[in-house]
């Protein structure tokens, strides 16, 4: 019985040390690396978004090989979380304590990011570009977190202007996730459309899973809509479009940025992409825009097998503000110089929309394009850069 | 508007149906619900998916190829996983099988990736054809309405007078008694998965063409199955299908009048019915005595 307990104390003692060991964050950087890290899903339901972690992960490549920043190289880790926030937590952990991070950047998911957000805070880690739209990354201002994703509400706002004035949308109608992503869209949606002095026809709701929106999609049809508005995931919107195209409903079909990767959607919507409107907060993959260039002969040269679509340059264009940070701040590197230049981003443009940020504001933009998907999934664009005049959060 | 409810309902509703049959097969010969069912259509829908897009192959080709896929799938399942379990109890055989449909979605998306695809079905959901004057359907609705009736009829016809039918209702029923008499239940259950692999193929093929094809595009069609299975009675095949086109035909009307309540109206619906008869609509009760 002794030694039962002896053997237990022993045992309880190291995994009390253990914990000591790793309940600190190590430093992120050294003379010789800085070590930003990116969670995302690589395995699981939302792997096709997985390829945002690896565009970043282009560009620091490309960096390296152009000699690092002032010396230093970047070590870049990428964690598969499955887009499950446990697994999140988890992996963000283990890349904190044990391998010493000194940025995080982009993180696809909502719920993934809003799990570990108080963590990384709490351990002084910046958080660059999250790959998602939430007003509680930015609002209150957080001094860790910088967010260049367009807040769902303002492409919504600005979508719904286009719609009456340049398409002269009588009837508009919006089809929505039910959850914090489509409801921020409706909520955008109906601002504009109050200050319009119009009112939505329909606005009708779908849950993420939901394989057959034939009634929903009667419905739509029911109202007379000439316009639908969907702020809705990928496979929702496909079951939507097969759907309405069985039942004779063509009405002009508007989506938000998260559907703007046309190769995709007109693969799994047998074509029924073709004429549908997106914003943009990225350029298209096949910009002639000199930046774009650059990626796209990166990526045959370090990622011949990843396909170049939307998801995949995202990735790149998270990572750019905070290259350009990490440039301004020199050689004597500490996570307040980096913030301290971060807080002095003024107007600066990578393949995204101009980035602004401040001590008081770190919501980095509500500019989007408007583009439309052409032949062959061609991206025509429609309007350049557009800002949501009636962005409440600019006027606090 | 109030006839293409009713069209729509009804042909999701078959489609329920007929992968109802599927999970209602397994449990009449084993009393087992087989969480795997709709990771077992979802695979075999990669296999045609792989035959026709990798391969080239026509759709002639690529649907009976699958239908094999599917037969020896069913079987390996049951040989490799069901079999080996010692005295097995019958949430042991459940867990097992949502051990195999982890299994198989992992599968999946090592082999063919998470991305979604556009499953290429020989029936259309676009092209419609004028079957009464006023009243067309497209080629979709009209397959899953012949198929259901058709698979419905057949299997009815096999569980009642075919001498492998009554073989399986007897391996149900008593497992010991079956044995005595000479019934190898072991190929009975083999058979069983089979079969249930093979109508669950189908209907994941009618479901994948209707909207899209990925890892995880079977999980919703599988609770809605199983519920509408449950509601026409999980021993009466013929109950299963209705309990399948009451389902769509209560999502949809209620769906199309409050859609936010759509996802869980048949659910409440069928807690309902189930409270008053908990065998379901169709099928009889049996008391087992000991």
């Amino acid at each position: 019985m002794k030694k039962v307990v002896i053997a237990s104390m022993i045992v309880c003692a190291v995994f009390v040390c253990s914990l000591l060991v790793y309940a600190a964050a190590k430093p992120g950087f050294d003379d010789k690396e800085i070590r930003i890290a990116q969670w995302g899903p690589q395995t699981g339901p939302a792997a096709p978004w997985g390829s945002v972690a690896r565009g970043s992960g282009l560009l620091f490549q490309m960096v390296n090989d152009e000699g690092g920043i002032h010396g230093r190289k970047i070590k870049y880790f990428i964690r598969d979380d499955q887009y499950n926030p446990a697994q999140t937590k988890a992996v963000v952990k283990e890349l904190v304590e044990r391998e010493g991070i000194f940025a995080f950047v982009g993180g696809v998911g909502a719920a993934c990011g809003m799990a570990v957000k108080d963590y990384l805070a709490q351990n002084k880690i910046v958080w660059v570009a999250p790959s998602t739209a939430i007003d509680e990354y930015v609002f209150p201002v957080n001094p860790y977190i910088f967010a260049i994703y367009p807040l769902y509400d303002d492409e919504a706002s600005i979508l719904t202007k286009y719609a009456v004035e340049k398409l002269k949308a009588k009837k508009i109608a919006f089809f929505y996730q039910n959850d914090t992503y489509g409801k921020s869209g409706l909520k955008g949606c109906k601002s504009r459309m109050k200050a319009l002095r119009m009112k939505l026809v329909e606005e009708i709701s779908v849950e993420p899973g939901e394989k057959d929106l034939s009634s929903q999609m009667l419905r739509l049809k029911n109202s007379g809509a000439d316009v639908v508005i969907m702020w809705v995931n990928p496979t929702s919107a496909a079951i939507a479009l097969k759907t309405c195209s069985t039942i004779g409903f063509k009405p002009q079909w508007i989506s938000s940025d998260t559907l703007s990767d046309y190769p995709l959607m007109n693969k799994i919507t047998g074509g029924l992409w073709e004429g549908v409107i997106t914003g943009m907060f990225g350029l298209a993959t096949s910009s002639n825009d000199p930046r774009m260039i650059k990626y796209r002969e990166a990526a045959k040269k370090y990622a011949p097998e990843e396909r170049f679509g939307t998801f995949y340059t995202a990735g790149a264009m998270y990572a750019e503000p905070l290259v350009d940070a990490l440039k301004r701040v020199g050689p004597k590197l500490s996570t307040e110089a980096f913030i301290k230049q971060l807080n002095a981003t003024k107007n600066f443009q990578g393949i995204g929309p101009l980035i602004n940020w401040s001590p008081k504001v770190h919501q980095g933009t509500d500019s989007i394009q408007i583009t439309k998907c052409g032949p062959n999934s061609s991206y025509i664009t429609l309007q350049d850069w557009t800002k949501n005049e009636l962005a409440t959060w600019k006027k606090k | 508007m109030f006839e293409m409810l009713l069209i729509e309902g009804l042909a999701i509703g078959a489609c329920y149906g007929l992968f109802g049959v599927a999970v209602a097969i397994v449990y009449k010969t084993s009393d087992v619900v087989n969480f795997a069912q709709g990771e077992m259509g979802m695979v075999a829908t990669f296999v045609a998916y792989h035959i026709l897009t990798v391969y080239n192959f026509p759709f002639w080709i690529a649907f009976p190829a699958t239908m094999v896929f599917a037969i020896l799938l069913g079987m390996a399942i049951e040989f490799c996983f069901l079999r080996p379990a010692k005295n097995p109890t019958v949430l042991g055989l459940l867990i097992i099988t949502l051990g195999v449909e982890m299994l198989l979605m992992g599968l999946a998306g090592w082999k063919w990736g998470a991305e979604q695809k556009d499953f290429p079905f020989l029936l259309s959901v676009y092209k419609t054809h004028e079957i009464l004057p006023g009243l067309a359907l497209n080629e979709w609705t009209i397959g899953v309405f012949i198929l259901s009736i058709v698979i419905m009829i057949l299997l009815f016809l096999f569980f009642r007078y075919s001498k492998l039918g009554i073989a399986m209702r007897a391996t149900q029923q008593n497992v010991n008694a079956a044995k005595i008499m000479g019934i190898k239940v072991e190929r009975v259950f083999s058979i069983t998965w089979a079969m249930s692999s093979l109508i669950g193929a189908v209907a994941a093929m009618f479901f994948a063409a209707r909207s899209v094809l990925d890892p995880n595009f079977m999980m919703e069609p599988f609770m809605r199955a199983f519920a509408a299975a449950v509601l026409g009675g999980l021993t009466s095949i013929p109950g299963v299908v209705i309990g399948g086109l009451i389902l769509g035909i209560i999502e949809n009307f209620f769906g199309y009048a409050w859609p936010e309540w759509k996802p869980i109206v048949a659910f409440v619906v069928i807690i309902l019915i189930i409270t008053i008869r908990p065998s379901g609509l169709f099928a009889k009760h049996y008391i087992k005595k000991v």
